[in-house]
């Protein structure tokens, strides 16, 4: 059995209590915190009790009734801070909460912590948190991937079975690779954006992070439909889970040449050959095909993502949120300054300027507008695979396992191309899952499976196939 | 593409950040790598007929046309640093108006 419905069967046929799982949880963060991880930012004992009590005075249990979730720090919770890791937003509590918040907490989750993250989710690392780096949970040397890498850490560690991060460009996949979980983007509009803090308009989207995908899946069902405070919300209801199969046959598995290049670390290469085997094994067809506009994502993302927040992140002036610097006597345009170059960290500072760049006078046409260009040939690069009877599309997650903090961090353009294979479904919208496929020397590998849009059940019950034979704690090179 | 020092204070200037001398420098040899990566995209063969992507649904679902503000936990002079009758207080702009 996975954890949520482990945990939501108990709590509702009367075998535990919400309040006996926050004070677990509390336990948990409490050692996580005294082990260094950095993962969690705002929690407290207090609230997590109060929490608890909501939910066993209600006669009503719901679908993920006791259920703890971490919730990444760019998605507004009402009783907890909404900092996006920056001194700009410093204390700053949300007078409204999420959408997603709202329906999971109306299901009888409740929010276990706040989860450290990048700077305004600019990042592939959590190195560039205001309120310093996340370890990774099996190697504190190293990164546990970004920006979302706070809620990876806390449930890699096993703090809460369940966390929300947020997708821009790969933010929830790459981490739950680097750090051996299952990670779901869905398809941009499956989710509601309400509340989430504003990086990539176009890209953004709140996803969940599990143990196991049965534990994703069950998160999304809840999460998703339409809503009226997001206009890019499709007009869909929220998503229905396919029956658990096991095995693939009828599906054809298509592998993307572009996402297995010759140099592909070898402990990478070694996990995804050992999962194509598996999935050959449980009946699917797998052939080879190409997505000739790969190499262009990560340049294409540069200039749509920072052109998007800069305009997005305008807001943060010092008038409406958080403390304002300058001065006394400094005038509305020192202070604008001040306010801005005090309180954004250097990652969110590079990305204003890029995208300012991007946008000024004389450049739009050069850049943003052949990037939405580009992104449209990514887009049809998927939409012709998929069209041509491939079902879904089997890929590394990320180029290479964790690697050490410190070693990208002088260098945003090595640090960019870490998310190489996670940015080109981000661009085009399409749904996908990280899954841990095996691990190298110590460190989790995970592999991605690739959707056409809407067919998140689809891939999500071919992942839990896939998951059922794959060991995932078995090292690939013994 | 050459991004000097002069060209990081003009664009930090569009963008409202301050940014110091020393940071500009710094700044520069960075911005130059990003757009010599985002530079790659002048190689692409664009075909004729391809507009720009739009992200998510076709037809956005529009509410309607009714004032219904979300009714909030927290009132707004409890979110800045300066509120008073319904406004936010701002300094003056030095270029009108001397600040007092």
């Amino acid at each position: 059995m996975t954890a949520v419905k482990n945990i939501s069967d108990a709590i509702r046929t009367g075998r535990t209590t919400a309040a006996r799982s926050a004070e677990q949880v509390t336990r948990l963060l409490i050692d996580a915190d005294k082990k260094g991880l950095n993962a969690a930012l705002d929690w407290s004992p207090a609230y997590l009790a109060h929490e608890a009590r909501r939910i066993d005075h209600r006669a009503e249990k719901g679908r993920l009734a006791g259920v703890p979730i971490a919730v990444k720090d760019n998605i507004a919770t009402l009783d907890l801070p909404t900092t996006c890791a920056s001194r700009i937003l410093d204390g700053y509590v949300s007078p409204f909460e999420a959408t997603v918040i709202r329906r999971l907490r109306e299901a009888g989750a409740y929010v276990a912590c706040k989860a450290n993250l990048d700077e305004f989710a600019m990042g592939s690392s959590t190195e560039w948190s205001a309120f310093g780096r996340v370890q990774h949970p099996l190697d504190p040397s190293r990164v546990p991937g970004g920006s979302s890498g706070g809620s990876a850490a806390l449930v890699a560690a096993g703090v809460t079975p369940v966390a929300l991060g947020s997708e821009t460009g790969g933010s929830v996949r790459q981490p739950a690779s680097f750090c051996g979980v299952v990670g779901l983007k869905p398809t941009y509009g499956r989710v509601s954006r309400y509340g989430l803090i504003a990086f990539g308009s176009s890209l953004d989207c709140v996803s969940p992070f599990g143990e196991k995908v049965d534990d994703v899946a069950r998160v999304l069902a809840v999460m998703s439909g339409h809503d009226p405070l997001d206009a890019t919300t499709a007009d869909r209801p929220p998503l229905t889970l396919d029956e658990p199969r096991r095995d693939l046959r009828g599906l054809t598995i298509g592998l993307p040449a572009e996402y297995f290049p010759a140099d592909l670390h070898a402990g990478v290469r070694a996990a995804l050959d050992r999962t194509i085997a598996r999935v050959r094994e449980l009946g699917a067809a797998v052939k080879e095909v190409s997505l000739p506009h790969t190499q262009y994502a990560v340049p294409t993302y540069y200039i749509v993502a920072p052109a998007e927040a800069a305009a997005n992140l305008a807001r943060f002036d010092g008038v409406r949120y958080g403390p304002r610097g300058g001065a006394a006597n400094a005038d509305l345009t020192q202070m604008y300054r001040d306010t801005r170059g005090r309180g954004f960290g250097p990652e969110v500072r590079r990305r204003i300027l890029v995208g300012t760049y991007v946008l000024s006078a004389g450049y739009g046409e050069q850049y943003y507008h052949r990037a939405q260009q580009v992104r449209g040939l990514i887009a049809r690069d998927f939409d012709a695979v998929f069209s041509a009877g491939v079902d879904l599309l089997l890929t590394p997650t990320t180029p290479t396992p964790a690697f050490k903090a410190g070693d990208k961090i002088e260098d945003p353009v090595a640090m960019y191309l870490a998310d190489i294979f996670v940015c080109p479904s981000s661009l085009s919208g399409h749904p996908a899952v990280s899954i841990p496929v095996g691990r190298d020397e110590g460190l989790p590998i995970g592999a991605q499976l690739i959707a056409p849009p809407w067919h998140e059940a689809r891939m999500l019950a071919a992942a839990a196939a896939i998951e059922g034979v794959v060991d995932a704690k078995r090292e690939v090179r013994p | 593409m050459t991004i000097d020092s002069r060209t990081i204070h003009h664009i930090a200037g569009l963008a409202e950040l301050a940014v110091t001398d020393a940071e500009a420098k710094a700044l520069a040899g960075q911005l130059e790598r990003i757009v010599g990566l985002v530079a790659q995209l002048e190689r692409v063969e664009i075909p004729s007929g391809v507009g720009a992507f739009v992200a998510g649904p076709a037809a956005a679902t529009l509410r309607d046309d009714v004032v219904a503000p979300v009714p909030l936990n927290r009132t707004p002079e409890m979110l800045t640093t300066g509120f008073q009758r319904g406004f936010y207080l701002v300094p003056k702009l030095g270029s009108q108006e001397p600040a007092e």
